[in-house]
C-alpha cells in the first residue's frame, strides 16, 4: 500500500522532470505508475493539486536526508555546518528538475517550498541544538533560539549565497565560523586548526 | 521621498529615465495601484481599476506606463524599494551607535513589510506573487540592491567590504523573520531587535574583523564616541551621517 503511494509519488516526480509540474496530469502520472486514475485518486484524493505539493515534499523531504546523510560523522559544530552549507549548495545548484521548474514556473513551486522550508527549519534547529549543547554556548545564549537562528540563516544561504562563493570551502569556512558562530558558541576553533 | 525614488528606478535592467513632466502622475499611478493590491490583489486588479483609483484616463495611465499592467507592477516594485530604503536610511542614519542602527533598521524593515497594506494582502491571497521575488536568483538580486543602499549607512563603523557583507547579513535576518515569522522573537519589538542583534550579530562582526582570535566581545571600537580603538586607518566616523552615505562607501 505503502509502495503504491511512494510509486505514485516517484512516476509523478519522473514526469515532471520531462515536462514540468504545469503539463504533468493525473492521466500522465497514473500512466508512468502502471496504476489506474482510479487508484491515483484513492492515494490523492485532492487530485492533481496533492500530488504535485506531495510530490514537492517528497523531494524536498529526500534532499534534507541526503543533507542529514552528508553531515552524519562531522565530529564538530563547525564541521556539520560547513558540510551541509557546501553539500546543500552544491545539491541545489546541480538539481536539474529544480533549476528548470524555478526558470519555468516558480509560482507553482515557491508556495510549497516556503511551507516546507517551515518543517525543515525546525528539523534542521533539532538537528544542531545537541551540536550546540556539546560546543558549548557564548554567555546568555539561549540554546533553543540560537538553534532557530542558525538554522534560518543555513536556509538563506542555501536558496541564496548573495556575495558569498559556497563552491569555496575557505568561504563556507569563514562564513559558519565569523557570520554565523560567532555570537553563538563559546569560541569557534580557528579556521584550519583546532581549539587548544 | 520622492527624490530618492526617481534615482532608484535607475537601477539596471529596470524602468528607463523618463521624462520630469510624467512623474507627478507616475506617483499617483503607483500610489493608486497600491490601492487596488492591497483590496483585491494582483490577478484582479486592471489597468482601467488603476485609472479609476488615481482620477485620471486610461489613455493617460498608458502613456505614462506604455507598457501597461506589466510596467506598473515594475514601478511599483522599484517606489515601494525606494521608500523602503529611504526610510531605512532616514532611520540608519539618525542613530549613532552601531548596535542603534543595526537595530533600528531590522525594526524599521521588518514592520513596514509585515504591515505593508498591499504586501501582506498579497502574501495572503496570492503568495507566490511575492515569493518569486524572494527566492534563488531573485533573492541574491534583492540581497544585492538591499547591500549597495544600505551597505554605505554602515561606513563609519566599518569598510565598504565589511559594511556590504553586515548589510547583506542583516537583510537575510529581515527576510527570514519576514518569511517564516517566529513564535518567540518578534522583531518589531526594538527590545527583542536589540537582544538578537547584541547575541548573534555583533560577536559576528567582531569575528569579522579579527577572525583568529577568539577575544570577547568589546563594542567600543565600533561606537561612533570612540573610533580610535577600530582598526587604525580605516574607521573614521563623518562629520555626519547622511553626508557618509550620500557620497557612497568608497572614499
Amino acid at each position: 500500500m505503502a509502495d503504491t503511494r511512494q510509486r505514485i509519488i516517484e512516476a509523478t516526480y519522473a514526469c515532471v522532470a520531462r515536462w514540468g509540474l504545469a503539463k504533468t496530469t493525473v492521466e500522465d502520472a497514473a500512466r508512468q505508475a502502471g496504476v489506474s486514475r482510479a487508484t491515483v485518486y484513492r492515494y490523492f484524493p485532492g487530485g492533481r493539486e496533492e500530488l504535485l505539493h506531495d510530490v514537492v515534499s517528497w523531494e524536498f523531504v529526500a534532499f534534507f536526508l541526503r543533507l542529514y546523510e552528508e553531515v552524519q560523522g562531522a565530529a564538530s559544530l563547525e564541521a556539520v555546518m560547513e558540510r551541509g552549507i557546501a553539500f546543500a549548495h552544491r545539491s541545489i545548484a546541480e538539481h536539474e528538475v529544480l533549476q528548470r521548474v524555478m526558470q519555468t514556473e516558480p509560482e507553482t513551486l515557491l508556495p510549497t517550498l516556503t511551507l516546507e522550508s517551515n518543517r525543515i527549519r525546525e528539523a534542521i534547529a533539532e538537528f544542531l541544538l545537541p551540536y550546540l549543547l556539546e560546543h558549548g554556548l557564548a554567555e546568555g545564549v539561549d540554546p533553543r533560539q540560537a538553534a532557530d537562528f542558525l538554522a534560518r540563516m543555513v536556509l538563506s544561504y542555501m536558496a541564496s549565497p548573495g556575495r558569498w562563493d559556497l563552491d569555496d570551502a575557505g568561504q563556507v569556512s569563514r562564513l559558519v565560523r565569523e557570520e554565523l558562530l560567532a555570537g553563538v558558541v563559546v569560541g569557534p576553533e580557528p579556521r584550519g586548526g583546532s581549539r587548544t | 521621498m520622492s527624490d530618492r525614488a526617481v534615482r532608484l528606478q535607475a537601477v539596471p535592467g529596470r524602468a528607463e529615465a523618463r521624462s520630469d513632466r510624467t512623474a507627478p502622475q507616475r506617483v499617483r499611478i503607483v500610489d493608486a495601484t497600491l490601492d487596488c493590491l492591497a483590496r483585491q490583489g494582483m490577478a484582479k486588479t486592471t489597468v482601467d481599476d488603476v485609472a479609476r483609483r488615481a482620477g485620471i484616463s486610461r489613455a493617460t495611465v498608458y502613456r505614462v506606463f506604455p507598457g501597461g499592467k506589466v510596467e506598473i507592477l515594475d514601478a511599483v516594485v522599484d517606489t515601494e524599494m525606494a521608500r523602503l530604503f529611504s526610510a531605512l536610511g532616514a532611520r540608519m542614519g539618525a542613530a549613532d551607535d552601531l548596535a542603534d542602527v543595526l537595530v533600528g533598521a531590522i525594526v524599521e524593515a521588518v514592520t513596514r513589510v509585515t504591515t505593508h497594506p498591499a504586501l501582506t494582502f498579497l502574501v495572503e491571497h496570492e503568495p507566490s506573487v511575492v515569493l518569486r521575488h524572494l527566492a534563488f536568483d531573485e533573492s541574491n538580486r534583492l540581497l544585492a540592491t538591499a547591500t549597495r543602499f544600505l551597505g554605505p549607512f554602515l561606513a563609519r563603523w566599518m569598510d565598504p567590504e565589511e559594511s556590504a557583507r553586515v548589510a547583506e547579513w542583516s537583510t537575510r535576518i529581515v527576510l527570514s523573520y519576514c518569511i517564516s515569522p517566529s513564535d518567540e522573537i518578534d522583531l518589531t519589538d526594538p527590545r527583542q531587535a536589540r537582544h538578537l542583534v547584541e547575541t548573534f550579530v555583533l560577536p559576528g562582526i567582531r569575528a569579522l574583523r579579527e577572525p583568529d582570535t577568539t577575544a570577547p566581545i568589546d563594542l567600543a571600537p565600533f561606537t561612533a564616541d570612540r573610533p580610535a580603538a577600530a582598526r587604525s586607518g580605516t574607521v573614521r566616523p563623518a562629520a555626519t551621517p547622511t553626508a557618509r552615505a550620500s557620497k557612497g562607501a568608497h572614499r
